[in-house]
């Protein structure tokens, strides 16, 4: 396995029984992921983008067919070892933000540093993520209905930071946001890219796909290009 | 601990739905601690009564006994009784423990010039037996036939002190007798109850009486462990042939009553535990309410990186919280509740504050945490062991 690829899938199916038959969701998918790679997973509503996300993400199984992170097969990791692949080395970005609601945003993001240290965390590298995004101080204490979609989304970004992951996933990061609030998001991914995260993001939006510096459409199930 | 601080923080912004869920709880342990307290404190008060220490074997003459003999003394002694023949082998089969016969019958009596007859019990006691049978608590033992010592009760109501005069029977035609001493309160005992009687020597009853058989021998056993060899020794001498006598072992009698209390408290208590239950099904019906509104939550939580356990711990607090708290509230309440019941059904509430009366407060409240803490452990089960994806999905 070669250092430099943080993914591979290497002939990745993967099938939902259903009471109606079978569905082939993914249907014999391989490609890799190089480290500091910024890639678009596009394609239509249906084709498997979000199953190939989930299986990235370690929330999934592949039927058959081999994943690896860093030259680790999920295959052989136990529910508790994949979720702490997801805790250390994954970072989380949805659509819908995804905050929890009983958490003010400064716990928010130092959330998932809880679930590794264990124990209760120094809210200064909270606030440091925070200023990264930059969001402003004043907010830090606030809950999440209480600052904008485009706040929360950063929020969630440093959340997904916290812990230094090797790889960022994003499901439609702006996809509940205006174009303005949008473009900003895509900035400071794009910066943190440079800076050497690796990023991959399912869109459907071409104009979001750009910021990306390669594209894998997928139909059907299939890789296309 | 960060599932501890949202635990506490869900029960706060649901703050009716978890007071609900608590009050279910706190009525249970209230209703399992009262009908223990309750129960507890009948036992106590059936316990001060009865005085008896449970050292003696209580011989008496067989109900439904047919005798040759009948004693047809006056005031209305029993028909049958035991001969002085049968008092005797008794002593023999008792010995080294000291057998005391006792003749009772009731009578009528004056207090004095002018007042009413009274009726009450007279018990006729060999002088020397007496010291080994009861305590006085004023004067001193009569030695001489002239003398009685009398119950407290009986001293008290009527007004009677050392020295009072006594005449017995009708007009005073069986004698006056001199009050030398006072008996210790004994409440109702299985020996003698003479708290509101008198005690006269046994050459006076016999006389008076015209007795020469006894009512009952009370065998004082001085080494508890030898009680069932003694009651066993007597019915084996004396109903060889046929059953003459009843033998009666005061400390089993006791226990058996005890037990008896103890399965009515028991049963009580069980009815408060109805209570609790339908309050931790309550807890089971919010923990899954909170499961079903989190659901997105705990994908969100997963997909993070939150551990199954992690997940479940957060639904454990959230029961163990509802438990503790209503529990512990409950567990005041008890006494309040305690002591209203103790006023109202038993007139006393001296019994509440004592070990075996409050530890049915911690039985109540242990088992409002346990039913809390089990009803919350499915939800929390069903909470861990969510699909991360059904989950992030689920709106």
């Amino acid at each position: 396995m070669n250092e430099q690829h943080v993914m591979v899938f290497k002939d990745v199916v993967k099938v939902y029984p259903l009471p109606s038959g079978d569905v082939t969701a993914l249907g014999g998918v391989s490609f890799q992921v190089d480290r500091g790679e910024f890639i678009s997973v596009m394609g239509p509503s249906g084709s498997g983008k979000s199953t190939l996300l989930n299986l990235m993400g370690c929330l999934d199984t592949p039927t058959s067919g081999d994943i690896y992170i860093s030259g680790t097969r999920t295959k052989d990791m136990s529910d508790k070892e994949l979720t702490e692949l997801r805790r250390d080395r994954i970072g989380f970005i949805f659509q819908y933000f995804n905050l929890f609601p009983l958490l003010n945003i400064i716990e928010n993001v130092t959330f998932p540093m809880m679930l590794k240290s264990q124990k209760v965390v120094d809210p200064e590298k909270g606030r440091a993520a925070l200023r990264s995004v930059q969001l402003d101080d004043s907010l830090f204490t606030h809950t999440p209905t209480e600052v904008s979609g485009g706040q929360q989304q950063r929020v969630a970004i440093a959340r997904a930071l916290i812990n230094d992951p090797d790889i960022l996933l994003l499901d439609e990061p702006t996809g509940n946001l205006d174009s303005k609030t949008g473009a900003g998001i895509m900035e400071l991914m794009s910066e943190l890219n440079r800076k050497g995260t690796t990023i991959i993001m399912v869109t459907h939006d071409p104009n979001i796909a750009k910021y990306s510096r390669r594209t894998i459409r997928i139909t059907d199930g299939m890789i296309v290009e | 601990m960060i599932f501890w601080e949202i635990a506490k923080r869900n029960i706060r912004i649901h703050l009716l739905r978890s007071s609900l869920a608590m009050l279910g709880i706190v009525i249970g342990v209230v209703a399992i601690a009262s009908m223990g307290i309750l129960g507890n404190s009948l036992v106590l008060t059936v316990s001060d009564s009865l005085n008896t220490v449970g050292d003696s074997v209580i011989v008496t003459p067989h109900v439904g006994r047919t005798m040759g003999g009948f004693n047809g003394g006056a005031g209305g002694s029993s028909s049958i009784s035991i001969t002085e023949q049968n008092f005797l082998q008794i002593k023999r089969v008792s010995a080294p423990n000291v057998a005391i016969p006792v003749l009772q019958t009731s009578d009528r009596m004056k207090l004095g010039v002018g007042s009413d007859d009274i009726v009450t019990i007279i018990y006729g006691l060999n002088p020397d037996d007496v010291p080994d049978l009861l305590n006085l608590k004023e004067g001193g033992y009569s030695r001489g036939d002239s003398g009685c010592l009398v119950g407290s009760t009986f001293a008290r109501d009527n007004n009677v002190k050392v020295g009072s005069r006594i005449a017995i029977g009708t007009d005073g035609n069986k004698g006056t007798l001199r009050v030398t001493g006072i008996i210790e309160e004994r409440g109702m005992a299985f020996d003698v109850s003479t708290d509101s009687a008198i005690v006269v020597t046994k050459n006076w009853f016999d006389q008076a009486y015209n007795r020469n058989d006894y009512d009952k021998v009370v065998v004082k056993v001085k080494n508890l462990d030898d009680l069932p060899a003694v009651k066993t020794a007597i019915e084996n001498q004396m109903n060889k042939r046929d059953k003459i006598v009843d033998v009666v072992d005061t400390r089993k009698t006791m226990e058996t009553i005890f037990e008896a209390f103890g399965q009515i408290t028991t049963f009580v208590s069980a009815i408060g535990g109805i209570s609790m239950l339908v309050a931790g099904v309550s807890i089971l019906n919010i923990m899954m309410m909170s499961v079903t509104e989190r659901i997105k939550e705990i994908g969100i939580m997963r997909s993070i990186g939150a551990q199954r356990k992690e997940v479940m711990s957060m639904f454990i607090y959230e029961a163990l919280i509802l438990g503790v708290v209503g529990s512990l509230i409950g567990g005041i309440m008890s006494l309040l509740g305690g002591y209203v019941i103790s006023s109202v059904l038993i007139q006393t509430t001296k019994y509440l504050f004592v070990p075996s009366s409050l530890i049915y407060i911690v039985y109540g409240v242990s088992f409002g945490i346990v039913i809390s803490l089990i009803c919350g452990i499915y939800p929390a089960w069903r909470a861990a062991n969510l699909n991360p994806i059904d989950a992030l999905r689920h709106e």
